[in-house]
């Protein structure tokens, strides 16, 4: 440690150079990080906040939501411990002054899944009274708005707000069920109104659950994976960030094989004088380690300060536990690339550095 | 005696390009002996420092360090008594340039053991004339200066033996003179048992012994007594 920090403090721009390196790997590395997170927030927050552990859906549908439809009655003839109907469609709202791409969510209430408003009024089980993501507010929308649909002539009302609604990027309103079985099937409700998406199950043994031929029961983990796009979308991302993991090792490790090499005269002349490999090894790892530590404590900072600047649109959404583990890793790889240095250093022969 | 090579012998290559850089030696050195090995370049000067330092083993013989056959140890062993019994003062860049000349010490204070009482330390850097010279780094300091600090890094771990190849190669007369006088003053005063290798005839009047080599043969000279 002495020796390594020592020559930091002596040799500044030398190291300034590559910690900066390190703090705008590592801000990319955090801002990836959120955007991956953001990212599957977008896709998936509904779903999480429902808190449930399985989902039944029809086996043609492929673990499509959208492509499912079984009857509501299967819900009680299940045995689950808790269940809850979920018919859905997709609309696009207009308050008059935005438009926006939505889910609209029919739900019974008393069932699980029914949200827990954030704002507005808790009996919004109104004629046809939404409560909706608040994600909407951003656009615009608020409590008492009126809302155009553009598949039908019915207009709906937000009564409330609810946290987390978002689902597959789009903001979910949820609404009574029976309303929304009218607006989906129109003058055909008399014949489909049993007909929903899916039943949604909270039983930890739900595996256990028998689930009549045609349907399929699934974790609600694996129905999210299979939302158009979620899971493609993640790969990428965290493919991005290893490969940033890759860089950042590669890059420690020419820097620190430069240094290495431009001191192999001196390490011999310390290895002649009796100062081991191994302390010399270890004091390259230490510089590693407090030049990682430095450019990553930077970039953290660099990143929650960029966030704090960003508008709501960009999905970033910082994830601490996360970020925390890949600036882990990223100090990691940083000392692996050391490897490299500490090798040459063991093969230094202390003869050359004296060499007549 | 602190030091003896007994039929040490170094060759490199074999066949054709067979060299023999040390000739079958035998040589002894005593605390407070200060010895000179005198010869032109390439004669074997500094492969006998090394075969005697530790650093190299000889192709046949023995090299003893206070009772230590160098050959029965291993490496580990042999980087320990280098450690503790050996210090060694080089041609030039003796010193870590990015250490001041107090934490170079520290250094040293770090990984060895035996090292001298910061007393001992304080009158170091007085009989070797670098007290005013503890904060600064090897760029800001002279040739000689820097040999200065070079022996006081020697001597900080109270060596047995005091290796130096070419102390004075880089400085003029007047300084090479002064560390001269440095060397025999600390191999007086500390009993260390220190061996010189130069080429440089002028300073041969510091020497208690002054041994020639010529083409790998080492011999003591007695013509410069007369
Ligand atoms: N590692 C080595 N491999 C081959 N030959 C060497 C090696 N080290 C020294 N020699 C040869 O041994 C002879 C003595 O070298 P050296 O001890 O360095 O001489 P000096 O220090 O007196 O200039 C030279 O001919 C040199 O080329
Ligand atoms: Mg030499």
């Amino acid at each position: 440690m002495f020796l390594a920090w020592s020559e930091i403090k002596r040799n500044k721009l030398r190291f300034l150079l590559i910690t900066s390196i390190l703090l705008l790997v590592s801000f990319l590395v955090f801002f990836l990080s959120g955007l991956a997170n953001g990212l599957a927030s977008m896709n998936r927050e509904a779903v999480d906040n429902w808190d449930a552990d399985a989902i039944v859906l029809t086996e043609e549908s492929d673990k499509s939501l959208y492509q499912s439809s079984l009857d509501k009655d299967l819900a009680d003839e299940l045995g689950a411990k808790e269940t809850a109907v979920v018919s859905q469609m997709g609309s696009i709202v207009n308050n008059g002054d935005a438009k926006k791409n939505v889910l609209l969510f029919g739900i019974n209430k008393d069932e699980f899944i029914t949200p827990k408003l954030s704002e507005g009024d808790p009996t919004f089980y109104v004629q046809n009274g939404v409560v909706a993501s608040d994600a909407l507010k951003d656009d615009g929308f608020k409590i008492g708005d009126t809302l155009e649909l553009s598949s039908s002539d019915t207009e709906l009302t937000i009564v409330g707000f609810t946290e987390k609604a978002r689902f597959n990027a789009a903001p979910v309103l949820y609404m009574k069920l029976n309303d929304l079985q009218k607006i989906k099937f129109g003058e055909s409700y008399e014949m489909n109104k049993n007909m929903v998406n899916a039943i949604i199950i909270k039983d930890s043994k739900w595996i256990n659950l028998d689930i009549p031929k045609d349907t399929e029961i699934i974790k609600s983990e694996t129905f999210i994976e299979n939302l158009p796009g979620y899971t493609e979308q993640n790969l990428t991302v965290t493919y991005m960030i290893y490969f940033l993991f890759v860089i950042s090792a590669a890059i420690v490790a020419i820097f620190l094989y430069v240094l290495t090499v431009q001191k192999i005269s001196m390490f011999g002349l310390m290895k002649a004088q009796g100062i081991s490999s191994s302390y010399l090894a270890k004091s390259v790892v230490a510089q590693t380690f407090i030049l990682a530590l430095i450019g990553v404590v930077l970039g953290f900072g660099l990143t929650l300060l960029a966030g704090s600047f960003l508008p709501s649109a960009v999905p970033v959404q910082f994830d601490l536990p996360a970020m925390l583990s890949y600036g882990l890793v990223l100090i990691a790889v940083s000392i692996a690339g050391a490897v490299i240095s500490v090798w040459t250093i063991i093969r230094i022969d202390p003869l050359k550095a004296i060499g007549g | 005696m602190v030091l003896e090579l007994r039929n040490a012998k170094k060759t490199f290559g074999e066949g054709n390009t067979l060299v023999e850089a040390l000739k079958e030696t035998n040589f002894l050195v005593e605390r407070g002996e200060l010895v000179a090995v005198i010869g032109p370049s390439g004669s074997g000067k500094s492969t006998f420092l090394t075969v005697a330092g530790g650093l190299q083993s000889p192709s046949e013989g023995q090299v003893i360090i206070n009772g230590n056959e160098l050959s029965q140890l291993n490496e580990k062993q042999r980087s320990k008594i280098r450690l503790q019994e050996i210090g060694f003062i080089l041609q030039a860049s003796n010193l870590v340039p990015f250490l001041s000349v107090d934490q170079q010490l520290e250094l040293l204070n770090k990984v060895k053991k035996n090292n001298i009482s910061r007393v001992e330390k304080k009158q170091l850097y007085e009989d070797l004339g670098i007290t005013k010279l503890h904060k600064k780094y090897p760029s800001d300091l002279s040739g000689g200066e820097r040999q200065r600090v070079a022996i006081a890094k020697a001597l900080f771990s109270n060596p047995s033996i005091i290796l130096a190849d070419e102390p004075t190669a880089s400085l003029d007369s007047d300084r090479a003179f002064e560390v001269m006088e440095l060397l025999q003053h600390e191999t007086k005063s500390k009993q260390t048992a220190t061996i010189v290798v130069t080429h440089d005839t002028r300073l041969i009047k510091y020497f208690d012994k002054v041994y020639k080599m010529t083409d790998g043969v080492l011999t003591l000279d007695t013509t410069i007594y007369e």
